[in-house]
């Protein structure tokens, strides 16, 4: 599903109605008792401008394989992204909003 | 009321009444002394340590290194020493068989009775306790980081400590814990050593735990409690801040997921060494004397990343003779979520291996990074909104400690001003 430096967008059972609502909850993976999570598709080049752009984030390459520690309101947009355009695949608009301001 | 301890010795405290404190610590030299030293100076002084009366000499750390026992043969795994920089000692001239006043934070604590000055040699002590010497081991790092000489010796505190809010409704000593277990009217007390903040794993733990220690007594009037003890020492960045910890836990309580009659929460102020095996025997010598009947230890019991086996710390009790420690280890595997089974479950029972989802910390901590409230399956609802309130209250905003957190937060005790 996730290729290269996936980012976890945690969904729970508020986001999961959403996403079912919307027709995407199969983009969804059960993780933990009922906790599902989106991961979103980002590449080398995006995670290394992602953890220039939120320097407190990291690459956590000892346990989840991911890209951990951006804040929240960051992945609440990110979230929004992909259920404006039904797409793992949101994290060039992401960026390409960010740095436009 | 039964004060015997570890060892089979009385539980008793060693604190100097305060009308005579002003007398005999007057022309005392002093000696500051580290955090750590503070935190156990205290334990010792209360008894939460019985049988010591004081920081170990020369003979009894070698005694714990090479044999696991003290000088007199009590069983004891880790040493309890008081380093101090050795310009103090020159400077102060201070020798044996003098009395000196310990302090902290510019306050009296503990008076001395210095009985032996001593070096020791670091790597020995780490290759026997830690069984290691890799300096990535935090227990290694901390025997490093201690000064080149030691003081051995007893004390007795002359400044009781005030714990400060949230942390004084649930700091016992182990003569006033021990009156409330009979209060209690508990026969039987588990204790559940915590450094976390508590999801449904836990939870599970205990409840496991409990009907283990409860055993074949009658449950028509029960008589086996939980025992909470969270840990309170040295925070790093990423860890879950200490209120957070105690409020959570008896945020268990108060929603009803333990009935009040059944489960306490109270603090201890230890600085782990994650020595594993050697840590879980002291860990049970520490609930012992505070009033236990038994002990749960999980997987990973005190250890930290590969340098133990999992249940290294269950095996180490294989080795202990029966009459060397009162309180009875309850070994526990997992719990884990099983989607077939549809509920948390124990991995002893659920056949579901290939289908289990486990108790990840590291993911639990990433949903509450992201403020994302978790399943009440992983974290009960109460639970994630008192662990947030208290992130606002005591975190600056964080449930995880942070370098501002680190830096700005209320002391857990205070010694107060003697004059």
């Amino acid at each position: 599903m996730a290729q290269g430096c996936p980012i976890n967008i945690w969904i729970n059972e508020e986001r999961y109605n959403e996403l079912q609502e919307l027709g995407l909850a199969n983009m969804t993976e059960d993780v933990l008792a009922g906790m599902r999570v989106l991961k979103l598709q980002c590449t080398e080049k995006q995670k290394d401008e992602l953890l220039k752009f939120y320097p407190a984030a990291k690459f956590d390459t000892a346990t989840t394989q991911s890209i951990e520690l951006l804040p929240p309101e960051t992945k609440e947009k990110m979230f929004q992204l992909v259920v404006k355009n039904k797409s793992l695949k949101v994290v060039r608009e992401f960026l390409k909003g960010a740095k436009e301001g | 009321m039964n004060y015997e301890g570890h060892g089979n010795r009385e539980i008793r405290e060693r604190v100097i009444p305060e009308s005579e404190v002003t007398e005999k610590i007057r022309k005392l030299k002093q000696i500051p002394v580290s955090g750590r030293c503070a935190r156990e100076c205290i334990n010792i002084a209360y008894g939460f340590f019985t049988p010591l009366e004081g920081f170990m000499g020369k003979e009894e750390v070698d005694a714990v290194c090479e044999r696991m026992t003290l000088a007199d043969g009590t069983l004891w795994p880790i040493p309890i020493v008081l380093d101090v920089k050795e310009e103090e000692i020159r400077t102060k001239k201070i020798k044996k068989g003098d009395s000196i006043l310990l302090t902290y934070t510019a306050s009296s604590l503990a008076m001395m009775e210095v009985e032996d000055i001593f070096r020791l040699n670091k790597t020995k002590i780490a290759e026997a306790v830690l069984g290691t010497t890799d300096e990535r081991h935090p227990g290694v790092r901390m025997l490093r980081g201690l000064e080149n000489t030691f003081l051995g010796g007893k004390i007795a505190l002359v400044n009781p400590p005030e714990f400060q809010p949230p942390f004084d409704r649930f700091w016992y000593t182990p003569r006033q814990l021990r009156k409330r277990i009979v209060e209690n009217g508990w026969e039987r007390v588990v204790a559940h050593q915590t450094r976390n903040v508590p999801h449904s794993g836990h939870e599970w733990l205990m409840k496991g735990a409990w009907f283990s220690a409860n055993g074949e007594l009658p449950v028509e009037k029960l008589k086996t409690g939980i025992l909470v003890n969270c840990i309170i020492g040295p925070k790093r960045t990423g860890d879950y801040i200490d209120e957070a910890i105690v409020l959570c836990h008896q945020r268990l309580c108060e929603a009803r997921y333990f009935r009040d009659d059944i489960h306490m929460v109270t603090i201890a102020l230890w600085d782990m060494r994650y020595a594993g095996p050697r840590e879980a025997i002291f860990h049970a010598i520490l609930r012992t004397n505070l009033g236990c009947t038994h002990h749960m230890f999980g997987r990973d019991h005190a250890g930290v990343g590969s340098y133990y086996g999992s249940y290294d710390a269950h095996r180490i009790f294989d080795q202990i003779p029966q009459h060397k420690l009162k309180i009875k280890p309850v070994r526990v595997l997992e719990w884990w979520y099983c989607p077939i089974c549809g509920e948390v479950t124990y991995s002893g029972l659920c056949g579901h291996s290939q289908e289990r989802q486990k108790f990840s910390g590291t993911l639990i901590r990433s949903m509450i990074e992201d403020k994302v409230k978790p399943t009440k399956l992983i974290f009960r609802p109460e639970i994630y909104d008192k662990l947030m309130e208290s992130a606002e209250k005591y975190g600056f905003g964080s449930p995880f400690c942070t370098e501002k957190y680190l830096a700005e937060r209320k002391p857990v005790f205070k010694l107060p001003a003697l004059w």
